[in-house]
């Protein structure tokens, strides 16, 4: 439906997805050649141009801003290596595990997962030659400090990184733009270089630490050289096998070509073969634009992917010869909505509204199984830590009787006005007016705020003073631990800032919960830290905190001269740009 | 140029026996008929503006009556009846476009929403828009178009220039570029629940309206330039009338023709703008019913099926053409003399 916040992918789940996958792709005819008729199709070959369609502007393109699941993947596979990163692989289990990039190997542990050691290779270079150094490293990490500047990307490094805090709850040294009360003594503690050897020291134990530097940005190094603090929230300067030629404008894309300075000796192909000449950016086209010229598969498109799944408008046409340039796959990513605990502040009204939710309705008119699979919590099953959320029995039509009798015995009256705020696509406005039916009949009086700029959305629902009281949102794990669902989206201590609400939207508030995900993150075993997570999202529903509404799946077409065409885990289940090539 | 009498064009008519088969029925005895009925005569012979005006008037008698049927029942256009549709194929409906006797036109795709009512009440936004945009701009462009003409000098002059510069404006864009802020600040000028269609509704209607005053001004300056030169108007002056007065008392009802004819013929202009803005996605947002909304809908399904786009099109088409021919007709009515 909507952009994707997050990061996630899926890992425990991979007979389903990869199950799914072939479901999804079968009956092809062969008749595109080469292309056959799966996710993986003909290796490909070297040269040309790969035309990637995206609608939305981009938010960051900053290796410790970028957030999106979609830009995470295709900046690694093309601009920002990673100290490891994810092989692509259909194999799920293969694609989240990570091998080495700009590391030697995937890192030395020590303490129990307290102490982290990585080298850097030798013979990686930036794109204008000079050698990548541990210094490098070092820096990149040191912006996820400035939290004033460096905004939009994952802030685990604020928490887990043995820093202490302030009387503001935040860690006493403040990243590298400002020398004032700045603890860059304890910075240096933390992160040590010693020669081309870097050392990670926590306040507790990470084990899963290369798996959050494969899957985000917030590790990948840096030049200071090159650091204007916000204003290169749209550079890229590459280490990887591509550059940006030209401009990079973020609200209508940009061209990347080959690096002169990268060397494949350094890499492993089974990151990034890099095989397009040339890899095009091209973002405006709406998904019914972008359905319209992959079906049309003319010029450009014949090249071309995208991460925006077909318009339900569109399954008609996806027959014969189209068929077998489309995918089917569950992506690792949950909708939900949240209620707005600043507005929404009766515990029945929240109760009542969930109770009304018709999300198999939503399901139905945003495309059915083509297009959704049921959630029954913000946890998706593929995660670690996932269990059935007691509050919400999915699917459901909605239960507008037991909605009403919830109201009549809090005593509330109705009708109560709420106001909805979600992405707008000609879709999603059908989804929100089903929706509508079902609360209405309970007694909500739901105005539709769809809003029509998408790529501003989240920016604009982490306003505090925001409108809404209730709001989508999409959400995929960081990795596949439930510590990377409900702690960064509802934990009131790290997101919860006087001039944003971080990923907490609805400003949910709870000490009880809290106290879980504290739980949680010093547990002493994985079992104690499962456990913990799931008495947080029982706890959750409790409050009802969210909704969850369905989980994401992805329904992507391509061009028929694409080759090696991939979605994996490694890439959160997007066109995968590590193996791809075109004809 | 021989002399002419003093008296307005369609006093002239009266006195003048041009029109023969007019005169006909009327040779046995001489009736004196005022210059009104005389144009009525006229537009009532003239069949296709008689059938158009019918049209109009089932067009706003249905318009009048939707958010009563919409009340009462009857019509539901925000019901989804999801069972009638076959998710595995994208919500298209599962036989024969939904059509049955509950739903006539059959259920719109994804929702499940029944066609003819959202099509009908779509009816009334559509033309509540068009009707109050187009009155905007007639009083913006009526009254400043009588204050240049008869003015004269630096007030016309200004007048004139602001009507180029007003005409030179790239309105189309400006309305897509300004639309977010435009609507944020009526969101927050306007009581009430901020997310409602209204701030939509009243930024479209003034950017249509403030742009689209400029053609009604010159033509009402021009008119009012021949006017000002009359006795009627020296008389008024003579009396010590105030300009106030002579503009809205002595000059506006000489003006009402022009000011009719003109109304019904940009009126159809703003209900096929509110349906292209839709499109463009600054119009009226769903899941209010517009005529311009409920088009957008069905074009991504038209390339399946082209029968989701084919009543949501006609009505329109015929609603705008319906005005057009009756904005003719009643020109002709009106003022037999223009050339056309």
């Amino acid at each position: 439906m909507a952009s994707n916040r997050k990061k996630a992918f899926a890992a425990v789940a991979a007979l389903a997805s990869a199950s799914v996958v072939l479901a999804g792709c079968g009956g092809g005819s062969g008749s595109s050649g080469s292309n056959g008729n799966s996710n993986t199709t003909a290796k490909a070959t070297k040269g040309g141009t790969l035309t990637y369609y995206i609608r939305d502007a981009l938010e960051h393109t900053d290796p410790q801003r970028v957030y999106l699941g979609r830009e995470l993947t295709n900046l690694d596979r093309t601009v920002y290596r990673r100290l490891v990163s994810f092989p692509a692989s259909t194999d799920t289990t293969k694609a989240t595990t990570p091998v080495a990039d700009l590391a030697t190997d995937t890192g030395h542990s020590s303490q129990g997962g307290k102490v982290w050691k990585f080298t850097v290779k030798s013979g990686v270079k930036w794109q204008d030659g000079k050698p990548i150094t541990c210094e490098d490293f070092k820096y990149g990490a040191s912006r996820v400090f400035a939290t004033d500047v460096i905004t939009g990307g994952p802030n685990y490094l604020l928490s887990y990184l043995d820093i202490p805090l302030g009387s503001d709850g935040l860690p006493t040294y403040k990243g590298p733009y400002t020398t004032k009360n700045n603890d860059v003594a304890s910075f240096n503690k933390a992160i040590t270089c010693q020669g081309q050897t870097i050392t990670y020291h926590f306040k507790q134990p990470w084990p899963d630490f290369p798996l959050a530097v494969a899957s985000l940005g917030m590790m990948d190094p840096y030049r200071k050289d090159k650091d204007q603090g916000d204003k290169s929230n749209f550079q890229i300067f590459s280490n990887g096998p591509y550059m940006v030629q030209g401009k990079l404008d973020h609200n209508r894309g940009y061209t990347l070509v080959r690096n002169p300075n990268y060397d494949p000796k350094t890499d492993n192909p089974e990151i990034r073969e890099a095989n397009p000449d040339k890899i095009v950016y091209d973002i405006g086209k709406t998904g019914e634009q972008i359905a319209d010229q992959l079906i049309a598969d003319n010029g450009a498109a014949q090249t071309a992917v995208t991460d925006r799944s077909i318009p339900p408008a569109y399954y008609t046409q996806i027959t014969g010869s189209v068929a077998d340039r489309a995918v089917n796959v569950q992506s690792p990513f949950t909708d939900y909505l949240v209620l707005n605990f600043a507005r929404v502040k009766n515990l029945a009204v929240r109760q009542a509204l969930a109770a009304a939710t018709n999300d198999q309705g939503w399901i139905d008119a945003g495309g059915g199984s083509k297009s959704y699979d049921p959630a029954d919590s913000i946890v998706s099953p593929t995660v670690k830590g996932y269990q059935s959320n007691p509050a919400f029995k999915r699917p459901s039509s909605g239960d507008v009787d037991a909605a009403k009798q919830i109201l009549q015995k809090a005593g509330v009256k109705t009708p109560i006005n709420l106001s909805f705020t979600y992405p707008s696509t000609p879709t999603a406005d059908k989804q929100a007016a089903v929706l509508k039916d079902t609360w209405k009949q309970a007694g909500f009086n739901v105005t539709l705020d769809g809003v029509a700029n998408s790529s501003t959305y989240y920016t604009n629902i982490q306003q505090p003073d925001q409108k809404a009281d209730i709001i989508w949102a999409g959400w995929g794990a960081d990795w596949p631990s439930a510590i990377t669902v409900t702690a960064p989206l509802f934990d009131s201590r790290p997101n919860l800032r006087k001039n944003t609400n971080g990923q907490d939207y609805g400003r949910y508030q709870s000490d009880a919960f809290n106290k879980f995900i504290t739980q949680a993150q010093t547990a002493s075993s994985l079992d104690a830290q499962t456990k913990a997570l799931q008495q947080a999202d029982i706890q959750l529903g409790k409050d009802v905190a969210y909704i969850p509404l369905e989980i994401q799946k992805f329904y992507l077409l391509r061009g028929s001269k694409v080759t090696g065409y991939m979605t994996d885990a490694a890439s959160s289940m997007y066109p995968d740009l590590g193996p791809i090539g075109v004809q | 140029m021989s002399f002419v009498s003093p008296g307005s064009a369609i006093d002239q008519e009266a006195q003048l026996p041009p029109e023969r088969e007019l005169e006909a029925d009327a040779a046995a005895k001489v009736v004196g008929r005022s210059p009104t009925r005389l144009a009525m005569a006229r537009f009532r012979r003239d069949k296709l503006s008689m059938v158009s005006f019918t049209i109009v008037v089932i067009y706003v008698v249905g318009a009048i009556l939707a958010p009563f049927l919409v009340k009462f029942g009857v019509l539901d256009p925000y019901g989804p009846h999801q069972s009638l549709l076959d998710p595995a194929l994208g919500g298209i409906p599962k036989s024969h476009w939904g059509i049955s006797l509950h739903h006539p036109l059959g259920v719109e795709p994804g929702a499940g929403r029944d066609v003819l009512s959202r099509l009908w009440y779509g009816i009334t936004f559509s033309l509540m828009i068009a009707i109050s945009a187009t009155l905007v701009a007639m009083v913006v462009g009526t009254v400043l178009g009588i204050i240049a003409g008869f003015s004269r000098g630096v007030v016309d002059t200004l007048i004139s220039r602001l009507v180029d510069l007003t005409l030179s404006f790239p309105q189309t864009l400006m309305l897509l570029a300004l639309s977010s802020t435009g609507v944020a600040l009526f969101a927050k000028a306007l009581p009430g629940n901020q997310a409602a269609a209204l701030p939509n509704a009243v930024y479209v209607i003034l950017v249509l309206g403030l742009f689209g005053w400029p053609g009604m001004a010159r033509l009402i300056r021009g008119q009012v330039l021949t006017i000002r030169e009359r006795e009627f108007i020296d008389a008024a002056r003579v009396l010590g009338a105030s300009n106030g007065r002579i503009y809205f008392k002595e000059i506006l009802p000489n003006l009402w023709a022009p000011v009719l004819v003109q109304f019904t013929l940009v009126m159809p202009l703003y209900i096929s703008a509110e349906a292209a803005l839709s499109f463009l996605g600054v119009g009226i947002p769903p899941p209010t019913p517009t005529l311009g909304n409920v088009l957008t809908d069905s074009i991504n399904y038209s390339t399946g099926d082209f029968f989701f786009f084919l009543f949501p099109a006609l009505l329109i088409a015929i609603v705008v053409l319906s005005f057009n021919l009756l904005g003719d007709g009643l020109r002709d009515a009106l003022d037999p003399k223009g050339d056309r």
